[in-house]
């Protein structure tokens, strides 16, 4: 046998097992405090990606307990669709399953060895089997099976199969529903509280995933409660279902582009760039060979290596339309703000959502969210909060892009402290950061740190200035309002003790206040409250303009709702009128001197706490205190973006009726990027000064 | 202070002429107002007359056009008719007892104690009465003094006792009562050569302990930190009744500066009545910034708020004599400050053996012993 034989056969021996002895340090089994949340991320990542594909609300419970001999129990449940009796063992005992090859989208599983290394942990660190209960809605009994590994084959040997019936099944699940999966485990591990714990990985899924109810109990060894937590679902929306998409060729590697060249069932590569590529018409297809110089009847797999390389270099000089952004699953502004309030006490929450964008053929999006106040402690560094793909990264916090474009900002101007203007800047706050994309690049196998990129970091730069600017203008209105209550208790309260306590003691009369009141105030103030009526789930918002000044005052009054889909305004005080989207406004003619006019609007369709503050602009002279002036040339842009986003969906409705070829829709499709790249960042409507 | 002492419809009238010019301005539609000299060491002035440092011509006006000056006035017309009650059922009542009582007044309720005794400065300002004359004793101790001195003090039930300060006290001496007037305290008779003003409790006692008020002929009197007014009252009227020196012993660091100058040239906040409260031949013995290296004394670095009170010092007026300016630069220099008690170095009888004898020859060219 000659060497090289030797020792591909050596290779081949090695076993699975042995890989995975070798790797377990990016497989996320390095340690034992680290095993324990590796198992439980495999188990609830799988949990909620099949509640997604089944448009389920998740339930998941995850239970641990202390055994003797430094191992714990680990028994997660889900109200998933469960899996059929014959793929269980497919889906516990394969390593690296359904590698997506021709799909690409965005899933939590893409980022971890899967469940079966939590199989292949247990096994070998205590010989435990691990216990998979499994029931789906089709049939009327449910499957229990120990799974053990086969290292040798790499397959699941199953025992003690057995079929139990409905009532058990309610019984050990604990719960009501029809369908779902229970795992139960026993592995060396070790449970220990703090930033790096399963009880933070669950509390940082929560946030990502409002619309998962997810429950943590700890018991030790004596049946004492360790820890525990519960963070119940905000919304009872699903994620948006995501459209599988297939690769785009400017994301292409040579490894990659060899394979599907080679596996490729289509006769020529001219069919093969078409229906193999996104947003390759057959007319691209024909200027990439072209430029490639390949005849178009060519075999797939008769390229040369050198055949290769020219295709990927057309692919780079041949204009080609950006892939379709549909694919990914953004948590949307108003859900993260949910998800933040509901795992973090604070005053304020600032969202965005960045519209999608391409790097290198893949899509992404980035979205960030930032909490203030409230009981956040002010002394130390904010939390940073990283997400991939809904996945909470819990490690290498200091090595990650993610990590990096929050440092990357001077954050002291919007209120944050930060020494010397960079790095993670130090407050009341905690950072949400998401990066949603179809290929997440990591700086390593343990895919825990996002590797740099120019144009991610570019995007989380734009996202952190639009929350870092609607922070420092929440701080001005807080500054603001204090600065009127001030007033106001002065010449509420204040000035009329003064005046009758210094008559009655002079034993003189009682001075009339209201010139006093004017030349104090000397201001127009504008007052604004939201607040929740839980009877008719109705948020109330009242604008009360006060005009303390010695002459008659007439302004149009702006304010800013959440408009949207049945999110809509169900009563007002006086009529308004619709400026764009998401402003309406009313015109208030002559409030007099001393004298107030009120604005009440009511908004339906929203949920408690989903709304809290409307910012209030007005249109007049002069000043009002606790509102600005409303910057006409944004208005103007927002209604021409409006108008064309309304024209754009228009059009799309049309090409869904008239099948139109690629090169129009992918027209359309730039249109749409550069209305929603609007999106989110409201506090560009402030005026910056008087022009 | 007798002569400046106010009948009561005097400081009442004087009460509401405050109140008065806020009502006479809310009556032409003006917001309310009180008119007060800036206190601080910006409005400060030598007055060669008085031979002290008084308020300069400077005024701050406290109008209702902002929340907290509103507060104030609603304060002072709370005040006003607290004093007029005491004044009129002959009560007195301590400072913090009147920051407490201020619970009871809504609005008009003090946010400290410190708010509390501002105010009363306020009002003996704007209306040339004393806080004697309002009622008001402050809580703050008095200075104890021990030495061959003897003072008449007109105890509770009205009658004169005679105090010696050596004969018939204990060994924490004689306790300065708040009221200092000849109604109150008369200065009989003494055998001493000059009296010392010691800053520390703990020098003090040494000093006490080590005979010095016999060894050197001296009164000694305990500041207690910052002088109260009694304190430094007292002192005055040893000085001129008897024409004894006074000396001011203290530690080397930036606050006693500032205890020296109160007592010599009259302090910030009280400089409406330097003129009974200073002593103006007042002489500063040490520990001056010097002796930290002439004498090898264990010291401490100056912290950032020591070396923001020094260079806050440099533009005091009362700081710029050339004696001052080189004292103060150089402790910055040498970033260094010392305690009274460092001088126990050397023993716990050095301070009267050797230091104070140096320094009294040196200033005063007293030879002890």
């Amino acid at each position: 046998m000659d060497k090289a034989k030797r020792i591909a056969n050596k290779q081949k021996q090695i076993s699975i097992s042995e890989f995975f002895e070798k790797n377990k340090h990016f497989l996320g089994f390095d340690t034992h405090q680290r095993a324990v949340i590796t198992a439980v991320k495999e188990a609830v990542d799988n949990s909620l990606d099949a509640c997604e594909e089944g448009r389920i609300l998740p339930e998941i419970h995850v239970e641990i307990k202390r055994l003797e001999g430094g191992r714990l129990e680990l028994v997660t449940q889900d109200n998933g669709p469960g899996i059929p009796r014959d793929s269980i063992a497919n889906v516990f005992g394969k390593f690296l399953l359904g590698s997506r090859f021709h799909a690409i989208r965005q899933t939590r599983g893409q980022q971890g060895i899967g469940i079966t290394g939590v199989v292949m942990y247990a096994q070998l660190t205590t010989g435990s089997t691990t216990t998979v209960l499994s029931k789906i809605e089709t049939e009327s009994t449910a499957v229990r099976v120990d799974l053990a590994l086969d290292t040798k084959n790499n397959r699941a040997l199953k025992s003690n199969e057995e079929r139990i019936p409905l009532e058990e099944w309610f019984e050990e699940s604990g719960m009501e529903s029809h369908h779902g999966l229970r795992i139960r485990t026993v592995m060396a591990a070790k449970y220990q509280r703090g930033r790096q714990s399963v009880h933070q990985y669950l509390r940082m899924t929560s946030i990502v995933n409002p619309h998962a109810t997810i429950r943590l109990r700890v018991i030790g060894k004596n049946g004492e409660i360790i820890d525990e937590g519960e963070w119940v679902r905000t919304t009872n929306k699903l994620p948006r279902p995501v459209v599988e998409i297939r690769p785009h060729p400017h994301g292409m590697q040579f490894g990659t582009l060899q394979r599907m060249l080679k596996n490729t069932k289509e006769r020529n590569v001219k069919s093969f760039l078409t229906k193999e590529f996104e947003k390759v018409s057959p007319l691209v297809s024909k200027k990439i060979l072209g430029h490639a110089e390949i005849d178009e009847k060519r075999r797939p797999s008769g390229l040369s290596v050198e055949g290769i390389q020219d295709l990927l270099s057309a692919f780079m000089a041949v204009k080609i339309q950006a892939p379709p952004t549909d694919c990914l699953s953004p948590i949307e502004e108003l859900l993260i703000k949910k998800g933040l309030e509901k795992a973090i006490d604070s005053r304020y929450a600032a969202t965005v959502t960045r519209a999608p964008t391409v790097s290198q053929g893949n899509p992404f999006q980035v979205e960030v969210g930032l909490v203030f106040g409230g009981d956040l402690p002010s002394d130390g560094s904010v939390e940073v909060l990283r997400f991939a793909n809904r996945v909470p990264l819990m490690y290498q916090q200091g090595g990650c892009l993610l990590t990096k474009a929050i440092e990357s900002i001077n954050w002291r101007p919007y209120g944050l402290e930060q020494t010397g203007g960079k790095g993670v800047p130090k407050g009341p706050a905690a950072i949400l950061v998401h990066l949603a994309s179809t290929n997440v690049q990591f700086t390593s196998e343990a895919k825990e740190a996002v590797a740099d990129n120019e144009e991610v970091h570019a995007e989380l730069r734009r996202a952190l200035f639009a929350v870092g600017r609607g922070l420092q203008s929440h701080r001005k209105r807080v500054g603001q309002r204090q600065k009127s209550r001030d007033k106001f208790d002065l010449i509420n309260k204040i000035l009329p003790e003064i005046a009758s306590k210094s008559s009655s003691m002079l034993g003189r009369p009682k001075p009339d206040l209201s010139p006093i009141i004017t030349k104090i105030m000397n201001a127009v103030f504008c007052e604004e409250e939201t607040i929740w009526n839980a009877k008719e789930k109705l948020a109330i918002c009242s604008i009360k303009i006060y005009n303390y000044t010695a002459r008659a005052r007439a302004y149009t009054i702006i304010a800013k709702w959440p408009e949207g889909e049945k999110i809509s305004i169900i009563h007002e005080s006086m009529k308004g009128q619709r400026e764009t989207i998401g402003l309406r406004k009313w015109r208030l003619d002559a409030i007099n001197p001393g004298k107030m006019a009120e604005i009440t609007f009511s908004v339906g369709g929203l949920g408690q706490g989903d709304w809290k503050e409307a910012e209030v602009f007005f249109r007049g002279s002069g000043e009002i205190i606790g509102c600005e002036k409303l910057d006409e040339v944004l208005v103007k842009d927002m209604k021409r973006q409006e108008s064309l986003k309304e024209m754009v969906e228009d059009f799309e409705e049309e090409l869904e009726n008239h099948h139109t070829p690629n090169e129009n829709v992918g027209h359309v499709n730039q249109i749409s990027d550069q209305v929603e790249d609007f999106g989110g960042d409201f506090s560009k409507w402030v005026r910056q000064g008087d022009e | 202070m007798q002569d400046r002492n106010r009948s009561k419809k005097e400081t009442v009238d004087a009460l509401h002429a405050v109140a008065g010019e806020m009502h006479d301005r809310m009556m032409r539609g003006e917001p309310p107002r009180m008119t007060l000299p800036v206190r601080s060491k910006t409005n400060i002035a030598f007055d060669e007359k008085l031979n002290v440092y008084k308020y300069g011509k400077k005024k701050t006006i406290r109008d209702a056009t902002s929340l907290g000056s509103a507060h104030q006035l609603l304060r002072a017309l709370h005040v006003t008719e607290f004093m007029e009650d005491m004044i009129e059922s002959e009560k007195s009542s301590t400072l913090r007892e009147m920051y407490y009582i201020s619970e009871g007044w809504g609005y008009g309720k003090f946010g400290s104690q410190n708010e509390s005794n501002n105010l009363a400065e306020d009002l003996e300002i704007v209306t040339g009465c004393l806080r004697e004359d309002f009622k008001l004793r402050p809580e703050e101790d008095g200075a104890r003094i021990i030495g061959n001195l003897t003072f008449r003090e007109r105890n509770r039930r009205g009658e004169w006792m005679r105090i010696n300060c050596r004969d018939d006290v204990g060994d924490s001496g004689y306790g300065v009562p708040y009221n200092v007037e000849s109604e109150k305290l008369e200065l009989l008779e003494h055998d001493i050569d000059f009296m010392m003003a010691i800053e520390t409790g703990g020098m003090f006692d040494r000093l006490v302990e080590n005979g010095f008020d016999e060894l050197a002929r001296c009164g000694l009197i305990h500041l207690k930190g910052q002088p109260a007014r009694s304190t430094r009252r007292v002192m005055k009227r040893i000085n001129e009744e008897w024409g004894v020196p006074i000396v001011v012993f203290t530690d080397a660091d930036p606050w006693s500066f500032r205890i020296f100058a109160s007592i010599a040239y009259g302090a910030i906040k009280t400089a409406h009545i330097s003129e009974y409260l200073a002593t103006p031949s007042a002489v500063y013995l040490g520990i001056e910034s010097g002796d930290i290296e002439a004498y090898e004394l264990p010291s401490d670095e100056l912290t950032s708020r020591d070396i923001e009170a020094l260079k806050a010092e440099k533009s005091d007026p009362r700081f710029q004599t050339q004696e001052w300016i080189d004292q103060i630069d150089l402790m910055l220099k040498l970033g260094k400050k010392a305690e009274q008690q460092s001088l126990a170095k050397y023993g716990l009888d050095f301070v009267t053996d050797t230091y104070l004898p140096e320094k009294l020859q040196q200033k005063l060219g007293l030879v002890i012993g």
